[in-house]
């Protein structure tokens, strides 16, 4: 393996794994803060166990998303040392900022998980506020970084010389209200899919009580509002890709000629030796009438790009036809959800294929994001900055590339399992009786026993 | 003072701040590995209840203190990134290590797995000092050289395996299981567990002492080892270390009189002036001989905007700090002028 291709590859890996840890650690939080505040407004212990089991799980889980977000931050110096003088001169500032974001979400996450026996109830629920909007932040800083790498702007780079370093015009970079927008959307679309799918599939194996119900119907609530305004978005992104990475929308569709009347292609495999497609189903003038609104609209193809500077139109177009389906599937299933909700006058839809559609769309919604990012990641390949600075020069130098990338692949195997195995371990555990006094925070004695099984006060 | 030094100031505050408060986390992690006999459950409860509600907290410090390194100096960033590959990745291993190991035995592990996990929490935590301070000491040490011409080489240990990076390793690792006792002594006795305080007050001033000498041991051979710090501390810093002295005893002494929440106060001072005096004698460099801190800074309009943000920062964040270690730690417990038994 070069070292190239193990560099790539334990970067890929890396951040694959913590963007799962990200989008929970955006949406959880604000879950948390809406079941506790249903809790307090009805005074019903059933929102604030929900909220209390969240709030247990998300220990775990943010506990793996700072260990794993740490490794993403070491790599991006220990990988690749050229990229980061470069970035680090222009916007590394932004990365300082995600680091304050990260800390309001960390310092009160600790508030609120050890402070259930000493804050009175409304005060606790405050303390909620801090953490998702602390993540909220965490997704715009770092994913404006991210917009800089496929947009940058507020430099001049000569001779292998950075002057006129002007940080704010980088940070107000052309990609980032699209892709920031994007991605803090996508976070309560899965989030909100995920938390979904575990009430489905509880209620598929018979759980049909209140507190499943409650579970299940405010997860899908969040998704099903944010994942409309995701699609809306996402056709944003991709029309403003043609004019900012031609190459991006080209390699995302498979365009190998520049012309007019393009059609759209849905699946299949772009190949590049015949320029054509395998397998797919052609809408013809589609991607034209889609980028431009007309069918004479003229979308750049690959061949105006130089071999070298090709993405590969492959992983790209199947990563972008792939969260394009999954996000309509899941807007599907959360359509026929609530129109059966409301039909049965507010009772729970509790059909097995729409159950396991659900369940399904938990996966599929944490998929969008891997495939989003596949997309955005590959296609702005062989750059790692676009058009300044190639992955190929941007990688280290250093030996025993391979052997980091397989330590690393082995670590992320044992984190994974051994954090599923908790998980699902809690999740069996007994539910607590569900009266007001026993579940609440606040100093009353009757709440002792949850407290202890929450590792909560002394 | 230029921006850069501002900068630069703050960076060293993040840095204190981590060992401060992080540091005590991995020394508790090395508390847990010798905690043995009838009182070990009882020890690794107390550790468990210490850690849990700042660890996370105390972390980011560490990934702030990076990001802060490389938008502010990104040149020699990127060449400390190359040349002490293997230390930094062998650390980052051990950060890893630590914080998983820490959640998977504090939250549902047990028997067999949770032992293993509990290990692992332990051997990383004794770990990961050892190479962070391990690659200051490189760092410090003078041996890395950067010629504008030749791009730099990952060091196979030339540089960063030297009797005087070992033993600075060695010193942050006792450093740290000193500020975690010196914690604990004080956790213990809040929940007026007075065997356990006892324990770990004989620790403090056992690890302690054992600090202080290896100190006097790095500081003995950094003439050969580190000269330009050593220099550099012979004509500027000979005040602070001074003070890192007295303070030292200053901490012993209250221990020994069990004055604990005033020794948890001058330990930390402790810290400060330590690694005060180490930046105040490596001035004005960053990579010793080759990049000053002037020569290593970012572009003025970089570093103006960093200096804004960490300001609005700071201000949100340090009263949050403060929240959470008043409503965890501070709020019950001893006074400060108060004896413990
Ligand atoms: C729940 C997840 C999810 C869903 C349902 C969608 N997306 Fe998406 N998409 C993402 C999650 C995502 C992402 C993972 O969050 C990305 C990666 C980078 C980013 O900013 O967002 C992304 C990137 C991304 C990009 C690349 C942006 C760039 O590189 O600058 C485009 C063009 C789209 N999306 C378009 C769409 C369209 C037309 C959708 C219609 C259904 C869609 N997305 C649904
Ligand atoms: C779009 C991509 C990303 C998003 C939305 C995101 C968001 C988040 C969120 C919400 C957290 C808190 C997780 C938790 O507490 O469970 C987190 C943790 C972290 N992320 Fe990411 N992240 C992304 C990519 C990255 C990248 C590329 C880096 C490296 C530069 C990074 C570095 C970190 C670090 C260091 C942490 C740990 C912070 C801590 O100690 O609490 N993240 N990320
Ligand atoms: C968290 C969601 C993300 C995922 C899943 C992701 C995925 C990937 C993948 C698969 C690669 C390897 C691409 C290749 O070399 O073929 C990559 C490379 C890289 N990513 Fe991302 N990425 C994410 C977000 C980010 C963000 C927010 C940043 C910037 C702060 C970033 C910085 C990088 C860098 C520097 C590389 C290496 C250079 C390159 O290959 O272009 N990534 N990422």
């Amino acid at each position: 393996m070069s070292g190239l291709l193990a560099a790539r590859s334990q970067m890929g890996t890396s951040l694959v794994f913590h963007i799962i840890f990200s989008v929970l650690g955006v949406g959880i939080p604000l879950l948390l803060c809406l079941a506790e505040g249903m809790a307090l407004v009805r005074k019903d212990p059933v929102w604030m166990t929900l909220a209390r089991r969240w709030a247990k799980a998300a220990v775990i889980i943010f506990a793996i998303g700072a260990v794993s977000g740490t490794i993403v931050e070491f790599e991006l110096g220990l990988l690749w040392p050229t990229y980061i003088k470069f970035i680090g001169a222009v916007i590394g500032p932004l990365f300082a900022f995600e680091g304050f974001a990260f800390f309001l979400e960390a310092i009160f996450f600790g508030i609120y998980m050890f402070t259930w026996d000493i804050l009175p109830p409304f005060w606790h629920w405050v303390t909620s506020f801090p953490i998702w909007i602390g993540g909220l932040a965490s997704t715009w800083f770092i994913v404006t970084t991210n917009s800089w790498m496929n947009t940058p702007t507020g430099f001049v780079f000569k001779n292998g010389q950075l002057t006129g370093i002007d940080s704010l015009q980088a940070i107000a970079n052309p990609s980032t209200p699209y892709e920031t927008v994007h991605m803090a959307l996508a976070c309560y679309v899965a989030c909100g899919f995920g938390v979904a799918a575990i009430y489905a599939i509880a209620m598929l194996r018979g759980k049909r009580d209140d507190y499943h119900r409650k579970g299940l119907m405010l997860a899908l609530a969040m998704a099903t509002i944010a994942t409309p305004l995701q699609i809306v978005s996402g056709d944003f992104n991709a029309r403003y890709l043609a004019t900012a990475q031609p190459s991006k929308l080209a390699a995302m569709e498979g365009v190998f000629k520049t012309s007019s009347h393009v059609p759209l292609h849905i699946g299949g495999i772009p190949d590049e030796k015949t320029g054509t497609f395998i397998l797919a189903i052609p809408i013809p003038d589609g991607l034209s009438l889609l980028a431009t609104y007309s069918p004479d609209g003229v979308i750049r193809g690959l061949d105006s790009y130089p071999p070298q500077d090709r993405p590969d139109p492959v992983p790209v177009h199947l990563a972008f036809d792939g969260m394009v389906g999954s996000g309509f599937f899941t807007l599907f299933v959360a359509l026929v959800f609530w129109f059966l909700y409301f039909k049965r006058k507010r009772i729970i839809p509790e059909h097995k294929l729409l159950l396991m559609g659900v369940a399904l769309s938990g996966l599929l919604g944490f998929l969008a994001v891997e495939l989003g990012w596949i997309v955005t990641e590959e296609g702005r390949q062989p750059w790692a900055i676009y058009g300044q600075l190639r992955t190929s020069e941007a990688v280290t130098t250093a030996p025993f590339l391979g052997a980091s990338f397989l330590l690393f692949v082995l670590i992320y195997l044992i984190l994974a399992i051994t954090m599923t195995v908790l998980l699902l371990r809690q999740a069996r555990t007994p539910l607590p009786e569900m009266t007001w006094e026993k579940v609440s925070s606040g100093t009353q004695p009757h709440n002792t026993a949850i407290n202890q099984t929450m590792k909560v006060g002394s | 003072m230029s921006l850069a030094y501002v900068i630069l100031s703050i960076i060293w505050f993040a840095l204190i701040a981590y060992a401060a408060f992080g540091g005590a986390d991995y020394g508790a992690g090395l508390w847990d590995l010798v905690a043995k006999g009838d009182t070990a459950k009882k020890q690794r409860e107390l550790i468990d209840s210490a850690l849990g509600p700042v660890w996370e907290t105390n972390h980011v410090w560490l990934v702030f203190l990076v990001v802060g390194l490389f938008s502010a100096f990104p040149v020699p960033f990127s060449i400390i990134c190359i040349v002490l590959f293997i230390p930094l990745v062998i650390a980052l291993i051990g950060v890893v290590l630590r914080g998983s190991g820490f959640v998977f035995r504090t939250h549902g592990l047990r028997g067999r797995n949770a032992l293993i996990w509990t290990q692992v929490f332990s051997a990383s935590s004794v770990l990961t000092p050892f190479f962070l301070g391990l690659s200051a000491a490189a760092v410090a040490s003078g041996r890395i050289r950067v010629n504008p011409g030749t791009p730099a080489q990952t060091d196979l240990g030339s540089i960063w395996l030297t009797p005087f990076t070992v033993m600075i390793g060695c010193m942050a690792v006792a450093l740290c299981a000193t500020l975690a006792s010196v914690y604990l002594t004080v956790e213990a006795s809040n929940s007026k567990d007075r065997d356990l305080a006892e324990l770990y007050r004989r620790r403090s001033l056992i690890t302690g002492a054992v600090t202080a000498v290896l100190g006097a041991i790095g500081l003995g051979i950094s003439p050969i080892y580190a000269p330009l710090l050593w220099q550099g501390m012979l004509s500027r810093a000979i005040p602070l270390v001074i003070a890192t002295m007295l303070i030292g005893l200053g901490t012993a002494a209250t221990l020994y009189w069990r004055y604990y929440r005033i020794a948890r106060l001058l330990i930390v001072g402790e810290v400060a002036f330590l690694l005060g005096s180490w930046g105040v004698s490596q001035i004005p460099y960053l990579i010793p001989p080759d990049i000053t801190v002037d020569q290593g800074a970012g572009s003025p309009s970089t570093l103006f905007l960093l200096l804004i943000g960490v300001i609005i920062g700071m201000v949100i964040i340090i009263p949050s700090i403060y929240l959470l270690l008043y409503l965890v730690k501070l709020r019950s417990g001893m006074g400060f002028f108060q004896r413990g038994e």
